[in-house]
C-alpha cells in the first residue's frame, strides 16, 4: 500500500525561529556540545575565579566557539562522506557497464599479470 | 514542487542544489552564532548600570573589527567556490534552448533531430483531478537523468526567467541575449518552476516542468516527438 513503510516527514524545531535543528544534518549536535561547552567553561571559570559576570561572558564565548567548531569539524566529515557516495556510486555504475567489455579494469589488471608472468 | 506553507528550499535534485542547501545551512549556523551573541550582549548591557567611565577603547575595536573579517571570511569562501562550481560546463551530453514568449515557453532539441515544440500551462478548468494547478504545462521538458545538460536561455519579445529550483537553476531570458546555463538531474522525477522575472499580465501564468527520466525513456521520447 502507498506509504506503508514510510517514515513520517521529521517535524522542524527552529532555533531562534530560523534555524531547523532536526533536520539540517550536525546542528543538533552542534548546539548540544555548544551548550555543554559553555556549562563546562563557565562552570570551570567560576570555580576557579568566583567572578560571576566574566564567568558568564565566558559561558557565552564558549558556547560560540564549541557550537562552531564542532559544526565545522562534522560538515567536513560529511562532506568527505558525500564524495565517498559519488565515487561508490560511480564505481558501482561503471562496473555494471563495463563488466566483461575490454573496458573492464579487472580484465586489464589480469591481462597485466599474466603478462608479466 | 512546494507545498502549501512550505518555508525552505524544496529537495535537490542536482549536486548544485545540494551544495546550496549546504551552504545555506553554513550560513544559517553562523548567523545563530551571531545572534546568540548579540542576544547576549544585548541582556548584558540592560542589566548594567549606566557609566561613561570608558576613555580607552583599543582592545574593543580590534574585536570589533577583526570578529567580523573572520565571519566574512567564513561566508565568502564557500560561497565563491559554489559560484565557481556553478559556472563549471563538463561536456554535456544534451544541449537544448529554452525561449521564453507571452505568455509561454517554447524549447528546442537541436542536437540530433529537429524536435521543437511550445509548452503552455493548463488551465485550472482543463486540469485533471490530482494535478497540481498553476504548475502543469502540456508539454513538459523531458531530459536524461544523471546527465549534464546545458540549456541556453533567450526570449523573444520581453524578459522572462527560466527558473527551476529543485534543480538550483534560475536564468533570466534576456531578447537578443543567449544565456547559457547547466544541470545534472541526480534522480528521475519532475520538476516545476515558474517564470521569475515580471513579464506581463500572465507572468503567473507560465510554469516549468522538467521531466527526468531514464536514458532509453528520453531516446523513446525524442524519436516519437520528432516523427
Amino acid at each position: 500500500m502507498a506509504g506503508e513503510g514510510d517514515s513520517e516527514p521529521r517535524k522542524s524545531f527552529k532555533l531562534l525561529g530560523f534555524l531547523d535543528v532536526k533536520n539540517v544534518p550536525c546542528a543538533r549536535e552542534s548546539v548540544l556540545y555548544g551548550s555543554l561547552g559553555s556549562l563546562v567553561m563557565g562552570l570551570g571559570h567560576f570555580l576557579a575565579t568566583s567572578r560571576v559576570k566574566r564567568s558568564c561572558d565566558v559561558a557565552v564565548g564558549g558556547f560560540i566557539c564549541t557550537m562552531l567548531g564542532y559544526w565545522f569539524y562534522c560538515r567536513y566529515n560529511l562532506a568527505q562522506q558525500r564524495i565517498r557516495q559519488r565515487m561508490l556510486k560511480e564505481g558501482m555504475r561503471n562496473r555494471i557497464l563495463f563488466e566483461g567489455s575490454y573496458l573492464d579494469p579487472e580484465k586489464k589488471q589480469t591481462g597485466n599479470e599474466r603478462s608479466d608472468s | 514542487m512546494a507545498n502549501h506553507s512550505q518555508f525552505g528550499f524544496q529537495d535537490a535534485s542536482s549536486p548544485i542544489m545540494e551544495e546550496l542547501v549546504e551552504f545555506h545551512d553554513h550560513a544559517l549556523m553562523v548567523a545563530l552564532a551571531i545572534c546568540s551573541l548579540v542576544l547576549y550582549l544585548l541582556t548584558h548591557m540592560l542589566t548594567e548600570k549606566l557609566s561613561s567611565s570608558t576613555v580607552d577603547a583599543q582592545e574593543i575595536e580590534l574585536i570589533w573589527t577583526i570578529l567580523p573579517a573572520i565571519v566574512l571570511i567564513l561566508l565568502a569562501l564557500p560561497s565563491l567556490q559554489i559560484l565557481y562550481m556553478m559556472d563549471e560546463v563538463n561536456e554535456p551530453d544534451l544541449t537544448m534552448k529554452a525561449i521564453g514568449h507571452q505568455w509561454y515557453w517554447s524549447y528546442e532539441y537541436t542536437d540530433f533531430k529537429e524536435l521543437t515544440f511550445d509548452s503552455y500551462m493548463v488551465p485550472t478548468t482543463d486540469l485533471p483531478r490530482g494535478h497540481f494547478r498553476l504548475l502543469e504545462v502540456d508539454h513538459r521538458v523531458v531530459v536524461p537523468m544523471e546527465s549534464p545538460i546545458r540549456v541556453i536561455v533567450t526570449a523573444d519579445d520581453v524578459l522572462h526567467s527560466w527558473a527551476v529550483p529543485s534543480l538550483g537553476v534560475k536564468t533570466d531570458a534576456i531578447p537578443g541575449r543567449l544565456n547559457q546555463t547547466s544541470f545534472v538531474a541526480t534522480r528521475p522525477g519532475v520538476f516545476y518552476g515558474q517564470c521569475s522575472e515580471i513579464c506581463g499580465a500572465n507572468h503567473s501564468y507560465m510554469p516549468i516542468v522538467v521531466e527526468s527520466v531514464p536514458l532509453t525513456n528520453f531516446e523513446n521520447w525524442s524519436s516519437l516527438s520528432s516523427s
